[in-house]
């Protein structure tokens, strides 16, 4: 039996409105290369001056992490030569981090937890992109010098499934701190996987191989599967030694195989050496004050819902793993829906409707809208079956909910004397079961109710229906 | 270090320069003799130095977060690239 071991390095893009090391703006949906000015293009003399809010975040990264803050950190200089970076090195931090030693908890479905450890989290400077055309390749360089936290776990993971868990917590803590928009299609959450294997009981790590920028939690699941699998059959064959090498493989997502870069690598030589062009970067009191400060955690507000809204722990994990997803949630409470159908109506039958890449945030039903719909039905107006057709057709058409029950017609008759009279009518109708129902045939109840639902088309109030049928049959 | 016709050819290569024939001589030359004067600090004894060391113990100034972006030298630094075309560098094929 193997034991499977996996640790992982996550890039993150901070959200910051400039570069690192220069004020050029992050966005990206510029013309190539309109962002970029003599220090992002590495023109002689021009000198990185620091992003003072690329350190704000870090810190907050790392008080969320429950890590080591070095008050005092260090820049370093990675050497390597390609075009997508203009300077033929990378400014980061080797050997002294801005954050160290933290960890997060991963969540298992039986409730039980796992600590995993996170051995550091260091700023660096991302690189511009290239774009390969026939015998040339063309450079933009607006995505050069914008800020990354690279977040490096130690090897603690045993599973694809743990490596998922911890990516998707990071990921939320991410969000919730908003230090970045953590969007993995778009780049700004790149995953980088190392794995390897060793018999059961061994404490030895074996050769690790890293498999490099999958966009999804899917594919990283689906490559660490495929992964493992090949090192063990290597093992098997007795092949291992020799097939299985320290280098980065690619996964190929429609052959389902990783595949080995090799020649690309060829020995990197990094030559690092302390950043000659930057002194030490320095948490001053007044920012590890403020950035110390950060919001409530997915973790905390979970364990909140459970305690204030006796929510069950699967409910609150799906509310809380977004920060937008909570934020819709509390806004729907606050205006005075009851929590318990906030959490159905939220997470059963808006979640089910949003398509097409229609996000929580994005959905064209807001918070204050559905709140309204949940304390419709809360208030009698309308049925949980009336309220649906109300929500499809604010999907589809920008409206008032009290507006759209008085157009389809869905208001429940709740009116006692209305509900009188079709009762009066179903009981005259049906002499014989009356009489029947006297005489001890408890069971025609429901008979009663269900006709009167159905003289009503539905629209009446069922607990009204029940008062009177009960108060008219004596 | 030994700078021979082949190392500068290499230069050549990775900086996209092209040095002229009659020149070669002379910069190959001179190139000894830059490295023959930056060995000079392989005398001093930097074994108990930490790698942190920096000339000024003050720590660098941090810059605050106001984007700003003058496009005409952006412009003006594609103008004067050896290639460049649609505000792309365009540089010999990437081999992936
Ligand atoms: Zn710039």
């Amino acid at each position: 039996m193997f034991e499977v071991i996996i640790g992982l390095e996550v890039h993150v893009q901070l959200n910051t409105k400039t570069k690192l090391f220069c004020s050029c703006p992050t966005s990206f949906n510029h013309t190539q290369n309109t962002n970029t000015c003599p220090t992002c293009l590495a023109l002689p003399g021009a000198l990185p001056v620091f992003n003072r809010e690329a350190l704000h975040k870090a810190v907050m990264f790392g008080t969320a992490i429950d890590a080591t803050i070095n008050r005092t950190s260090y820049f370093d200089r990675k050497s390597y030569f390609y075009p997508d970076s203009p300077s033929a090195y990378q400014i980061t931090q080797l050997y002294t981090p801005v954050v160290e030693h933290g960890h997060l908890m991963i969540d298992f479905e039986d409730a039980s937890q796992k600590r995993i450890r996170i051995n550091r989290a260091h700023i660096e400077a991302d690189a511009g992109k290239n774009i390969h055309e026939g015998d040339i390749s063309k450079v933009d360089l607006n995505r050069a010098g914008t800020p990354l936290l690279e977040i490096v776990s130690e090897p603690d993971m045993r599973s694809a499934d743990e490596a998922i868990l911890y990516l998707k917590k990071l990921h939320s803590i991410v969000r919730y701190l908003d230090i970045s928009d953590a969007n993995m299609q778009e780049g700004s959450f790149r995953v980088d996987v190392n794995v390897s294997i060793r018999p059961k009981g061994e404490e030895k790590l074996y050769t690790r191989v890293e498999i490099k920028n999958i966009n999804s939690f899917r594919f990283i699941q689906k490559a660490i599967e495929i992964e493992v699998a090949r090192q063990i059959e290597a093992w098997e064959d007795g092949v291992y030694a020799s097939e299985i090498v320290q280098e980065t493989r690619l996964f190929d997502q429609a052959k389902q195989e990783t595949r080995s870069m090799r020649g690309k690598e060829e020995a990197a030589d990094y030559r690092y050496f302390p950043e000659p062009d930057l002194l030490k970067a320095v948490v001053d009191d007044a920012m590890f004050a403020a950035a110390t400060q950060i919001p409530e955690l997915p973790d905390a507000k979970r364990e909140r819902f459970v305690q204030e809204y006796a929510m069950n722990a699967y409910n609150a994990e799906v509310i809380t793993s977004l920060p937008e997803m909570a934020r819709y949630f509390e806004t729907m409470v606050a205006l005075g829906a009851s929590a318990k159908n906030s959490v159905t109506w939220l997470t059963v039958e808006l979640l089910g409707r949003l398509k097409n890449g229609v996000t929580i945030e994005t959905s064209p039903v807001r918070a204050a809208t559905l709140s309204m719909i949940v304390k419709r039905i809360e208030d009698g107006t309308i049925s949980g079956k009336a309220a649906k057709e109300v929500l499809d057709y604010l999907m589809e058409h920008d409206a008032e909910v009290d507006a759209v029950i008085e157009k389809l017609g869905l208001k429940q008759v709740s009116d006692s004397g209305a509900l009188e009279k079709i009762v009066d009518e179903v009981l005259l109708a049906n002499p014989d079961k009356v009489a029947e129902y006297r005489s001890g045939k408890d069971k025609l109840f429901g008979f009663f109710v269900g006709q009167v639902m159905k003289a009503s088309k539905g629209s009446a109030n069922p607990q009204s229906v029940n008062d009177i049928v009960k108060a008219k049959l004596g | 270090m030994q700078v021979d016709d082949t190392l500068l050819s290499k230069l050549e290569n990775l900086s996209y320069l092209k040095v002229s024939d009659d020149k070669r001589a002379e910069i190959i030359a001179q190139m000894d003799k830059m490295i023959a004067f930056v060995d000079n600090l392989s005398e001093l004894d930097t074994s108990r130095i930490e790698g942190s060391f920096a000339m000024s113990d003050t720590a660098t100034r941090l810059r605050e977060d106001t984007p700003f972006c003058d496009t005409r030298i952006n412009d003006d630094i594609l103008m004067h690239a050896p290639r460049s075309d649609e505000h792309f560098f365009i540089v010999p094929k990437i081999i992936e």
